[in-house]
């Protein structure tokens, strides 16, 4: 064993100098360089796991946000179609109702026409009936003055012809 | 070994490493200047990366996060589980480090051929300035040391003292055998030698810091003195293939004395199997 370190001058204060070199590296190495560089790439790990994980929620979000707004346009259009055709009732209601009033209205004016014409048809003949019988009384009071022959009654009748004139 | 004789200055190859200055008795070789100059790189980096680092990442942080993410996966089938990859990495990281800026920077032009000149023995004799770092049993048998002592320490923090004390001297086995002799009488035999297998282990970790240690200098300490032989036969040309062989050694090694000291973190901190 002498012999061996003899040959190879294995001295133990070179053998601790030598550790000591190593223990160096090894503690730069691990504060300067691995110990940072891990503390980076699992911080980098997390963040790219968040961030993966937020993509994910934010894309579950807009399926969840795509399909609310399909919903509600849909109902939209459901409610749209409803009011539409109760619009159209009740145009149609109206309408009718309208027309059907307008109708009686133009009845009730006619019957109303109808009447009055009637009544003043009516006074009309009575009046003329009035004016009729005043003129023949006339007439036969003018001729039951004069009791005349008959060439006297020929000429009465010329007179009173003369006078009607 | 490459001698190169000239008229009177020496220059050997040296199976150690030679010290080129002393501070109070204490030597300063030429490998530990090394590893001071690998110190000085990885902190100037760690500062530089430290205050480059952000959260989106950019050049040079993008490859290092690729390296380290597949790395953390490989460990992972390794270890099989990824709270013990992420204790156990960044230590073995460090090794890998350490050790490939060690086999590396032993290439360099210039490291091992830059040299100034001692007297030892009456002798002049060349003693380069730099030497790879672990081409120096001293720096190798430290790194192996500290792997194998560290396992032990992840061991006893991972499975408790008490089972982890009987992966050596099994005093469970021996425990067991007067509870359990009468259900199954098979267990005189068996635990005895259960308690004689875990001795054995003792021996296997003296037998884990040989091999590290030695593994790893004779791989680079041979490279270093393969380029050294190749550009005495011819400087210009012939060492350049060796050269590139000697980075990809430098690579292996530094991944192979890593993902030992993995593996034996791995089964120093799981639960033995009955």
């Amino acid at each position: 064993m002498e012999i061996l370190f003899e040959t190879f001058h294995v001295d133990i204060r070179l053998l601790i100098a030598q550790a000591v070199n190593f223990t160096i590296v090894f503690l730069v190495l691990y504060f300067l360089v691995f110990k940072p560089l891990s503390k980076v790439m699992k911080d980098r790990s997390t963040k790219i796991e968040k961030s993966l994980d937020n993509a994910q929620e934010i894309e579950k979000k807009l399926a969840n946000t795509e399909k609310e707004y399909k919903k509600r346009i849909i109902e939209a259009e459901k409610q749209a179609n409803l009011i539409l055709t109760k619009a159209i009732n009740q145009a149609e209601k109206t309408k009718q109702a309208t027309v059907v009033k307008a109708k009686e209205e133009i009845g009730q004016i006619i019957n109303q026409e109808k009447d009055k014409i009637r009544t003043e048809k009516a006074q009309t003949l009575k009046e003329i009936k009035q004016e009729v019988v005043n003129l023949v009384m006339i007439t036969v009071e003018k001729v039951l003055e004069k009791k005349l022959d008959n060439k006297e009654d020929k000429e009465l009748i010329k007179k009173i012809i003369k006078e009607t004139k | 070994m490459a001698t190169i004789t000239q008229t009177e200055i020496h220059h050997e190859h040296a199976l150690y490493a030679e010290p080129i200055f002393y501070i109070k008795e204490f030597p300063i070789t030429n490998s530990l200047l090394n590893s001071w100059l690998v110190i000085f790189i990885i902190v100037i980096f760690g500062l530089f990366f430290k205050s480059r680092i952000k959260t989106i990442p950019r050049g040079l942080q993008n490859g290092i996060e690729i390296i380290v993410e597949s790395l953390l996966s490989l460990f992972d089938s390794i270890t099989g589980s990824k709270e013990k990859t992420l204790k156990i990495f960044p230590i073995v990281f460090s090794f890998f480090v350490f050790i490939l800026l060690n086999n590396w920077l032993g290439l360099l032009p210039g490291v091992g051929s830059i040299t100034h000149v001692v007297l030892e023995h009456g002798e002049k004799v060349f003693v380069p300035l730099f030497r790879g770092g672990t081409a120096d049993l001293n720096t190798t048998l430290a790194l192996a040391g500290i792997g194998v002592v560290i396992s032990h320490i992840f061991g006893i923090i991972f499975i408790g003292f008490w089972q982890h004390l009987n992966k050596f001297i099994n005093f469970k086995a021996l425990i067991e055998i007067p509870k359990k002799v009468f259900k199954e009488p098979s267990i005189l035999i068996i635990n005895p030698i259960k308690f004689f297998l875990g001795l054995l282990e003792i021996i296997s970790e003296a037998a884990k810091l040989a091999s590290l240690s030695f593994r790893l200098f004779g791989n680079i300490f041979a490279g270093e003195v393969l380029l050294a032989s190749m550009s005495t036969i011819l400087a210009f040309g012939l060492p350049i293939p060796f050269m590139f062989l000697e980075i990809v050694v430098g690579l292996v090694q530094a991944m192979v004395f890593s993902m030992l000291i993995l593996t034996y973190l791995t089964i120093m901190t799981s639960v033995e199997e009955h």
